[in-house]
Parts: C-alpha cells; sequence; structure tokens
C-alpha cells in the first residue's frame, strides 16, 4: 500500500505516524468530551467562585460568598441534612433488600437469571417520569391504596400518602433498587463457590461463611450498587418534585430553583455542595467496606 | 501410627445427580497415616468421592466415617477434615497469614497461640517472608504452599487434595509432588488425593484406587496395579500396554499355552481349553531381537527417540506393538525403519485381564 | 436452617419484583380505563385515553421532538463510541483504563449538574435550542453505546483484521468489510440503548429543553405539576412501555440484556 509506505519502516518516524493516526481517530470523541464535559464542568466551577451580577451572568471579583451563603445558612444547612437522611435512607433499604433478592438470583439457574435480569434491566429503561407517575397511581387521592383501604371499610377518608419523606423514601428506592439488585447479583454470580466451601471446609458455619468469606467477596459489587443509588438520589430532581410535593426540599431542587431564578453563581456553587455531598459520601462508603480487599489491596 | 485404625471409610456410596449415576457403590478403607489417592479420568466420579467426604455433597446410598465418626449427615463445617481446592480457594481479601490463620479462628483458638501456629505453619512451606501478602501477590507455586499450610494447621483428621497441582506447570508440578510427599511423610497425616495423572498418583501414593464410570476398578499399590492391572481400563490409563487376543489350546499346572494367530505364549494363568483370553504386556518389558533370536517376527514401522527411551512401533501382522527400549547404550538406536525382527517378553510380564 | 432461609429470600425477592414492577403495571392497566378521572379498578375498558394523547398538540409535538432527538443523538453516540472503543480495545494498562473512565463518567456523575453546566455554558457561548440537547443526548447516551461496542470488539477475534490486511485490505475496507459485519449486534443495540436513555431522560433535558422544544419526559413532569385529566399521562407511559418493551427484546435478540447488566 502506498500510502502506508513511510508508516511501514521501522524508523521513529514511522512510529510516530503510526501513533498519530491511530490517535487521530480517537481525537473526535475526546475533543467532544473535553469540550461538552470537563470544559463546561471546569466552566461551572469557576463560576461557583465568582461575584453575582444583576446584568450579566456573573461578576468579575472571585469570591467564596456563594459557598459561605450556602454552608452558612442554617436553612441550606437543614437541607444538606435531609438530603443526607434521604440518601441514607434509599440506600440503606435497598441494600437490605437487594441483598437477599441477590442471593436468591445468584442460585437460580441461568436461564432463570437471565429472566430476572431483564425483568431488573426493563424498569430501568424507562423514564423515571412514568416510574413515579406509578407511584402517585398506587399512593394517591385516589390511588390502588385508598381505594382498597376504603373498600374494605379501615379507612373513612383517603390518606394523604404523597407529598411526604416516605412516599419520596419509597419512590427512590424502589425506582433505584434494580442498580443495587443487579450490582450486588453480579458480584455474587461471579464468585467462585469453592470460597465458600474452603470456609466450611476450615469449620466456618453458613453465618460466619456468610460474615468473613460471602459478605467481603461481594463487597465490589455493594459499594457499587450503594454508590450509583446514592449518586442518582441526589440528582432525581423529578421524582423528589413528584411525590415529595412542591414544599419538599432537598439539595437537587435549590439547585435547579436557582437555576431557574437565573442565580448562575449561587446554583453553580450549590452543585458543587451537592458533588462535595456525592464524593464524600462515596469515599465514606469504600472506606467503611474497603472493596479494594478483594484484589488483595489492603 | 497405630496400624489398623481407619481414619476414612465408605462404605456402598453412590451418588445421583438427575438420574445419572456419578458414584455407584463405592467402599473404601484408609487407614492413619496413608496417601491415598483416587485416580481417573475426568467425569469418573473421583472429585464427587471427594466432595462426598468433604460433605459439600450428600450421597444417596451408603455411610461416610471419618475416624470412627458416621458423618454421613453432618455437615461440612462439623467434620474432622481440611481441604486443598483445585483453585486453592485463597480468600482474596485475606492475607496469607490470615488464611493460614482462618481454621484457626473458626475454631477459636485463642489470638497469640493462633498467630504462632500461623507463623509456624508458614515456616513449614518455606514461607515465612511472605505472611503479610495477599493472594494476587504470589506466584502459582508459593499459593499452592500457603493454601497446604491453610489445610495442615488445623491439624486435620484427613487432608484432602482436589487436583492441587493441576493449575502448576509441569516442573513446579514435579517439585511440589516431591515437597507434598516429603510434608506428609513427616506429619503423618492420613490424606486422600485426588487426580487424573497417573504419574502423580504413581510417585505420591502408598495405595491407589483407579475409578471409571462411578466405579472403583482396582485398589492397590502403585507397584500392584501397574504390574498387575486387572482390566483393559487399569492396563491403558496407568500407562502403556500392549494387548494381545488369543485362545487357550492347552492347560496345565497354573500355566496355560495360548494360540494367537501368529504364534504360540505361554501365560501363569489358571484357563480352560477353549478360552479366549486378553492379556497385557507393558512395552518396557518387550524384549527385541534379531530374527534369529527367536520370539514373534515383526517388522520396525516407525522409530521416536524420546531421549531417556526409544519407542519402536513394531508390526506384527497387522497389530501393533510397541516397545520401549532404555537408551543405556546404543543398541536402541542400531534398528532401522523396515527392519525384519523378533520380539519376546518373559512369561510372567504378562497378565491375563478380566473380560469386561 | 439453609431452606428456611431461601424461602426468606424467595419471599423477599417477590415483594421486591412486585415493588419495582407493582406501579408500572397499574399504570398500563388504568390507561385503558374507560372513567374520566383515575379510578382503580377501572370501571370499564376504552381506548378514549389514547385517542386524546394523539388529539393532544403538545403531547405529540413532544412525542415526534423526543423520537427526533433520541435518534439523532444515539446515531451520534454510536459513531463516536465506535471511533472511542475501537482505540481502547488496543491500549493497555494506564491508558485503556484512562479513557474507559472518561468515556463512562456521565454514567455515575450527578445529570443535574451537568444540566446546569451545559445551560451556562450554552448561554454564554449564544447557542441552545434543540442542538444543544441532542449534544447533551449524545454525552448522556455515549457510555452506554461505548460498552457496548467495547464489549463486543473484546470478543472480536483480532486475527482476522490482520488477516484482512494481510490479503490487501486498508483500515478502512478492514473496518467495513470485516469488523463491522460481524461486530454490528453490539453496536446497534449500542445506539438503541442510546436512544433508549435519550427518550425517558430528565436531568439534562429539565435545563435544556424550552417552550417548543420540550421532551416527552419534561411535557408529563410538566402536566403531572399540575391536577388535570392525568389518564393522558397513563396513555403515554402505556406507549413508552410498549416501545421500550419492543427494543428491549430487540436488544435481548442481538446481544442479550443480562450481559449489558453485568458491565
Amino acid at each position: 500500500m502506498p500510502s502506508s509506505s513511510i508508516a511501514a519502516d521501522g524508523s521513529p518516524l514511522g512510529d510516530l505516524l503510526r501513533q498519530l493516526r491511530s490517535w487521530s481517530l480517537v481525537a473526535l470523541p475526546i475533543l467532544f468530551f473535553l469540550i461538552f464535559f470537563a470544559g463546561p464542568l471546569l466552566y461551572l466551577f469557576v463560576v461557583s467562585l465568582l461575584e453575582p451580577s444583576q446584568t450579566e451572568l456573573y461578576g468579575t471579583n472571585v469570591t467564596l460568598q456563594n459557598y459561605a451563603k450556602v454552608l452558612g445558612d442554617e436553612f441550606y444547612l437543614r437541607i444538606i441534612q435531609r438530603t443526607l437522611l434521604v440518601g441514607a435512607l434509599v440506600t440503606g433499604i435497598a441494600l437490605l433488600i437487594a441483598y437477599p433478592v441477590a442471593m436468591a438470583i445468584a442460585r437460580m439457574t441461568p436461564r432463570w437469571r437471565i429472566i430476572a435480569m431483564i425483568a431488573l434491566m426493563f424498569p430501568l429503561m424507562l423514564s423515571n417520569v412514568v416510574r413515579a407517575y406509578g407511584w402517585i397511581a398506587v399512593l394517591g387521592r385516589q390511588g390502588v391504596v385508598n381505594t382498597v383501604l376504603t373498600q374494605a371499610e379501615i379507612i373513612d377518608a383517603p390518606l394523604a400518602l404523597l407529598y411526604s419523606i416516605e412516599a419520596v423514601v419509597l419512590g427512590l428506592m424502589t425506582i433505584l433498587l434494580p442498580y443495587m439488585i443487579i450490582s450486588i447479583a453480579n458480584s455474587l454470580t461471579g464468585l467462585d463457590r469453592s470460597y465458600a466451601e474452603a470456609a466450611q471446609s476450615l469449620g466456618a458455619g453458613p453465618l460466619r461463611t456468610f460474615i468473613h468469606v460471602t459478605w467481603p467477596l461481594s463487597s465490589p459489587g455493594v459499594a457499587a450498587g450503594m454508590q450509583l443509588v446514592f449518586f442518582l438520589t441526589l440528582s432525581a430532581y423529578v421524582t423528589i418534585a413528584l411525590l415529595g410535593g412542591p414544599r419538599f426540599s432537598l439539595l437537587v431542587s435549590m439547585v435547579y430553583r436557582s437555576a431557574m431564578a437565573f442565580q448562575w453563581t449561587f446554583s453553580a456553587a450549590l452543585a458543587f455542595v451537592l458533588l462535595g455531598v456525592a464524593l464524600g459520601v462515596g469515599a465514606l462508603i469504600m472506606l467503611v467496606l474497603r472493596p479494594g480487599r478483594v484484589q488483595g489491596r489492603g | 501410627m497405630a496400624a489398623g485404625e481407619i481414619d476414612v471409610r465408605l462404605e456402598n456410596v453412590s451418588k445421583s445427580f438427575d438420574r445419572v449415576e456419578a458414584v455407584k457403590d463405592v467402599s473404601v478403607d484408609i487407614p492413619r497415616g496413608q496417601f491415598f489417592s483416587l485416580l481417573g479420568p475426568s467425569g469418573c466420579g473421583k472429585t464427587t468421592t471427594l466432595r462426598l467426604v468433604a460433605g459439600f455433597e450428600h450421597p444417596s446410598a451408603g455411610a461416610i466415617y471419618i475416624r470412627g465418626a458416621a458423618v454421613t449427615r453432618v455437615p461440612p463445617y462439623r467434620r474432622d477434615y481440611s481441604m486443598v481446592f483445585q483453585n486453592f480457594a485463597l480468600f482474596p481479601h485475606l492475607t496469607m497469614a490470615e488464611n493460614v490463620a482462618f481454621g484457626l479462628r473458626m475454631r477459636r483458638v485463642p489470638g497469640p497461640e493462633r498467630a504462632r501456629r500461623a507463623r509456624e505453619a508458614l515456616a513449614m512451606v518455606k514461607l515465612e517472608g511472605l505472611a503479610e501478602r495477599y493472594p494476587r501477590q504470589l506466584s502459582g507455586g508459593q499459593q499452592q504452599r500457603v493454601a497446604l499450610a491453610r489445610a495442615l494447621v488445623v491439624q486435620p483428621a484427613v487432608l484432602l487434595l482436589d487436583e492441587p497441582l493441576g493449575a502448576l506447570d509441569k516442573k513446579l508440578r514435579e517439585e511440589m509432588q516431591v515437597e507434598l510427599r516429603e510434608l506428609q511423610h513427616r506429619l503423618g497425616t492420613t490424606t486422600l488425593f485426588v487426580t487424573h495423572d497417573q504419574e502423580e498418583a504413581l510417585t505420591m501414593s502408598d495405595r491407589i484406587a483407579i475409578m471409571r464410570d462411578g466405579v472403583i476398578e482396582q485398589i492397590g499399590q502403585p507397584r500392584e496395579v501397574y504390574e498387575r492391572p486387572r482390566t483393559e481400563f487399569v492396563a491403558s490409563f496407568l500407562g502403556v500396554s500392549n494387548f494381545f487376543d488369543g485362545r487357550i489350546t492347552a492347560a496345565a499346572n497354573g500355566s496355560a499355552t495360548v494360540d494367537l494367530g501368529f504364534g504360540q505364549a505361554v501365560l501363569s494363568h489358571r484357563g480352560t481349553v477353549g478360552e479366549a483370553v486378553r492379556f497385557a504386556v507393558r512395552p518396557e518389558k518387550v524384549r527385541l531381537g534379531q530374527i534369529s533370536t527367536g520370539g514373534f517376527a515383526a517388522q520396525v514401522r516407525e522409530i521416536v527417540y524420546r531421549g531417556v527411551t526409544t519407542h519402536i512401533y513394531l508390526d506384527c501382522h497387522g497389530n501393533e506393538v510397541i516397545v520401549f527400549l532404555q537408551n543405556a547404550s546404543s543398541d536402541a538406536l542400531a534398528w532401522r525403519i523396515g527392519d525384519a525382527v523378533a520380539f519376546s517378553w518373559e512369561r510372567d510380564s504378562a497378565v491375563v485381564l478380566d473380560r469386561g | 436452617m439453609i431452606r428456611l432461609g431461601h424461602i426468606l429470600q424467595n419471599t423477599i425477592a417477590g415483594i421486591a419484583f412486585l415493588l419495582i414492577l407493582g406501579p408500572t403495571i397499574v399504570v398500563v392497566l388504568v390507561s385503558f380505563s374507560s372513567a374520566e378521572t383515575f379510578t382503580f379498578p377501572p370501571p370499564g375498558l376504552s381506548l378514549r385515553w389514547f385517542v386524546e394523547f394523539f388529539q393532544a398538540d403538545n403531547m405529540t409535538s413532544a412525542f415526534l421532538f423526543s423520537m427526533r432527538v433520541g435518534a439523532t443523538s444515539a446515531v451520534c453516540a454510536t459513531v463516536l463510541a465506535t471511533l472511542a472503543a475501537r482505540f481502547v480495545v488496543r491500549q493497555r494498562g494506564v491508558t485503556s483504563g484512562l479513557l474507559q473512565s472518561l468515556f463512562t463518567a456521565p454514567l455515575v456523575f450527578p445529570a443535574i449538574i451537568l444540566g446546569l453546566a451545559l445551560l451556562l455554558f450554552y448561554r454564554t457561548i449564544n447557542f441552545g435550542g434543540p442542538g444543544g440537547l441532542i449534544l447533551a443526548h449524545v454525552l448522556i447516551g455515549m457510555p452506554y453505546a461505548f460498552r457496548l461496542v467495547l464489549a463486543s470488539l473484546q470478543s472480536f477475534n483480532q486475527t482476522l483484521e490482520e488477516a484482512a490486511q494481510s490479503l490487501g485490505a486498508g483500515p478502512f475496507r478492514t473496518f467495513f468489510l470485516v469488523t463491522l459485519p460481524i461486530i454490528w449486534p453490539g453496536v446497534l443495540s449500542g445506539g438503541l440503548f442510546a436512544f433508549i436513555v435519550s427518550f425517558g431522560e430528565l436531568n439534562v433535558a429539565l435545563f435544556l429543553t424550552g417552550p417548543g422544544y420540550n421532551t416527552l419526559p419534561i411535557e408529563i413532569f410538566g402536566y403531572l405539576q399540575f391536577p388535570g385529566r392525568q389518564l393522558i399521562i397513563a396513555a403515554a407511559s402505556t406507549l413508552q412501555v410498549a416501545m421500550i418493551i419492543v427494543l428491549a427484546l430487540t436488544i435481548e435478540r442481538l446481544v442479550g440484556l443480562a450481559r449489558i447488566g453485568k458491565s
């Protein structure tokens, strides 16, 4: 091939050309990610450090006042607290339910395991607004629960089940539960059964086999599942707005509302506080579960 | 070691999976201190037998005893044994020292003693320097030794080995065979070893059981099963054999004359005239000479030089006969393809097989 | 004791699947209701809410706009993902790990922050409208397409490319005549997945949609914030369920959904 004759020889120049040509194709996706992902995020961070402005998008002076406003105001601190509470409840309850379900899936024959996995993947493909609407249909004033309870004459008037922290936690937990189950089930299915057998051969009963072997070996799946569920909870503005009602606010609601009110610098700071919460809790999960152990890194 | 004490006993044990019988009516006694091997091709039921002793499978019929205690219905973690797994199954989230101490921890051995014994066990396999490493950081051979230390540190009544050398390369495997054998001799731990490698079984064992299709075909000392195979399967699975078929033409005083079609052979065998027999002769027991030296006439078809030995393939009236010659002198190399030769064997080298 | 544990696990699994799938099943059931307002169980069956859905201009235009955004962004995401995956599959060690983290970063990154960042970025450079949303959805959909294409390239026998080149095919002909015909199920599934993700996406769309270019999920969200004839939403949801089932079955046929769950 004449076009490749330059690159064909083993000279350093030929090597360089070959390298350049292989990088040239990946340049497009990398550039795209730099311009539309890394760039805007960096820009947003810079904006979070600038003064607000009435006329422009942001002022020119560098300041920490946006962060001070978030972290110095008891109103916002309470919202951060509530965000952490909702995140912890959603993640914790999802873990408690997902682990036994994942164990049941890991025990299934491959055929049934695939069916279970499809049943878990399918709802994840639906828009969250549709799944949140499902909970409105179940918990609403004319919803399934109230209808059943009224007809069974357990209650006289419909209960206000929606627009509560319980509705938000239940909705988010069930919407995100498949992620947790899939993540744990994958790490349990991939576990060689000889680990559990080795523990038993050394005298560990079912409970101690679980504590000392199965649980630590599944920790990568547990950690990944917990992080994913917690991160998605932080972002789930629509679900929170629909099930919590207009007066229920978490961090994400404040990010959205301040942006819609054109408080760009403030909403940028809120966004990075939210990111800080995500990274902090993510790191805490890693610290407690130490999934790296499984790869033999202390 | 007190002879006569039986550490492992299987009594008419059978195991079926979905109507397929993996183990059929197996009975074995393993006395204290013995290195006992289950040898057979994959799917012969040897691993299932081991897992029955371990308690990971439950027999469909029969009874299992460890040190006299009936364990048939006892869960694995309450049986007095330990095991080295095929892939070692070292816990990846624990250090070597923690891996070795795991069984002691489960037995609630107090901390300081646990640490001391784990250290000693690692020293026993010459890995005391690697106590704080994780399994991934170790070579296959090192992992194998830690797995062995982990199993031995609890001083089990019986040590179960599930093809523990299968994952190692050939040279390392041969080193580990010797090391394992030495260690077992020194500690005197009763050992049940599963392997598909006949050389490994011959090298390591006090006694070998050869399994096929869930049934034990023959049990005996290595020399016994190699030299006196009872069935064609044993004769061909353990090493290489030449097989001959013939009909007895004369029989007297425990010897029989057999017509092979291309000649007559005399065997040590109590048979009746007219009986069809099949017997085996090991290739290294076959002698090769010039036509004039007497024996069955044949032609050299192929010569393969193998270093220690030379394999010579003969064509004897359409039957293939293999001869192994030691390369002690250059005699073996004197033959050429196409040479007319005569072969023979000592009478006791021919082993009459059960018709099966 | 082990038996009891298994029964407990299976019971919890049953409850979990009910919680996950139950509400959506209720929605699908009531979408065929003949009633004027939400009642469960429906007093009678009819297709009136589907008719109303297609007669509501804002709903149909949002539906069509979502289709357009989904299709355009899926095609772009798949092309970019294939370029990226082809490169990554040939790298080892640090380069491969770094690029994989880069291209899958939008999966775990809080999307609400990304939406805000893009909105501000677009405002600054005076860009936006449908194009801005499509580019954002390329970003959101690309990790899925990337993983699927990468997985099929990893199981693709690289010596086939060497064989084609030894027979005189250049890099382009090698890709289009040998590689693509073998990995197309992964590429197509990646595209379908990117479409599905775009079609249901909320967090970025919240910031980047506007009057005249609302996606269906945002239109539904707006509708649900005010009490009204909510059964039209049930019909919209049922249509989405039906579409996802068809696409999911296609992906299952092509590469197997369970395999995607693994990555």
